[in-house]
């Protein structure tokens, strides 16, 4: 029974981990060696991990996409931790637009006419992504951003995240705050009202009960009253 | 559309923590003052008086106006995060 109290409490967190982990931007060192642009036909489980159609243009259901081919440079534990060796990553390159995952990004053509520039030289970016690369669904991180950097073993600063989760211990913190003071203020006061009325008649209950106790009393022999 | 549709759920959301944050902050106000009455009491005023008069005065001040930045900053990060994507 404990151990299933353990995992209903550890899901919830699980599943918030992997939206943020998804949804938060990460940074690749990576070397650009194409664009390019595939047909892609949605299925209804590989849907919501692409973005809609350009902004200000109609979705359909089938579009053009624009990929962004690198060889990535490896790392472990989300990139704290560098490694020696790279591997190819794709990123797709779409508008996120107003609403979800709000990055506001409206400049794929401008990302991907940069990222064409870049192909040509051999220099390492830091690429700014969010999202996952999972190959059986065909589902890519897409691209945000691409800034110049030294060499493979750049170090960059997760400043955006950081700004995140300081955040969001505060939110936390404060949302328990004003619960606590919900508690206190209304929730006890009420609860004791009602206890009080509660205590009332209860009293009132085994006063009745206790007259009626008497005069059943009064037909049983003395010795079992 | 999509961009109208974010401004009314943005209003809304950020009117609901602007809502709690303000009943949050006047009954903590409240409740300091309720205890610094307990404490010690003011001669000639009853607790219900000096709660509301000591309310009036937080009303009048710059604190619950400061609460509108809840509106303000999540504005000001939006037209930043638009700017910052948008560049290069």
């Amino acid at each position: 029974m404990r151990t299933l109290g353990f995992v209903f409490r550890l899901l919830p967190i699980l599943a918030v981990g992997l939206l943020l982990h998804y949804v938060l931007p990460q940074h690749d060192i990576v070397r650009i060696t194409s664009t390019e642009v595939i047909r892609t036909d949605f299925s209804t489980y590989n849907r919501i991990f692409y973005a809609q159609a350009d902004s200000g243009g109609v979705d359909q259901p089938t579009r053009d996409l624009r990929l962004i081919n690198t060889q990535k440079q490896k790392t472990f534990l989300l990139g704290f931790i560098k490694r020696d060796a790279t591997e190819v990553m794709v990123y797709r390159n779409e508008d996120t637009g107003w609403i979800w995952p709000p990055y506001f990004k409206f400049d794929s053509s401008d990302l991907q006419a940069e990222a064409a520039a870049e192909a040509r030289a051999e220099g390492w970016f830091s690429l700014t992504h969010y999202g996952w690369r999972i190959r059986w669904a065909s589902i890519y991180p897409n691209a945000i951003a691409i800034k110049p950097v030294d060499g493979p073993n750049a170090t960059i600063i997760p400043w955006v995240n950081i700004a995140f989760f300081i955040f969001l211990i505060f939110a936390i913190g404060m949302i328990r705050a004003m619960w606590f003071q919900f508690r206190e203020r209304m929730v006890d006061p009420a609860m004791d009202a009602a206890g009080d009325r509660m205590d009332i008649v209860e009293a009132r209950m085994d006063a009745r009960r206790s007259k009626m106790r008497r005069w059943f009393d009064s037909w049983k022999p003395k010795d079992r009253r | 559309m999509a961009f109208l549709k974010l401004i009314f759920f943005g209003l809304v959301g950020l009117s609901v923590i602007y809502l709690s944050l303000s009943v949050y902050s006047a009954s903590i106000r409240r409740e300091r003052l309720e205890k610094q009455y307990d404490a010690e009491p003011v001669t000639g005023q009853n607790r219900e008086a000096f709660v509301e008069t000591g309310m009036a005065a937080y009303l009048a001040s710059l604190r619950p106006k400061l609460l509108v930045l809840v509106y303000v900053v999540p504005v000001v990060i939006f037209m930043g995060i638009v700017y910052v994507i948008n560049t290069n």
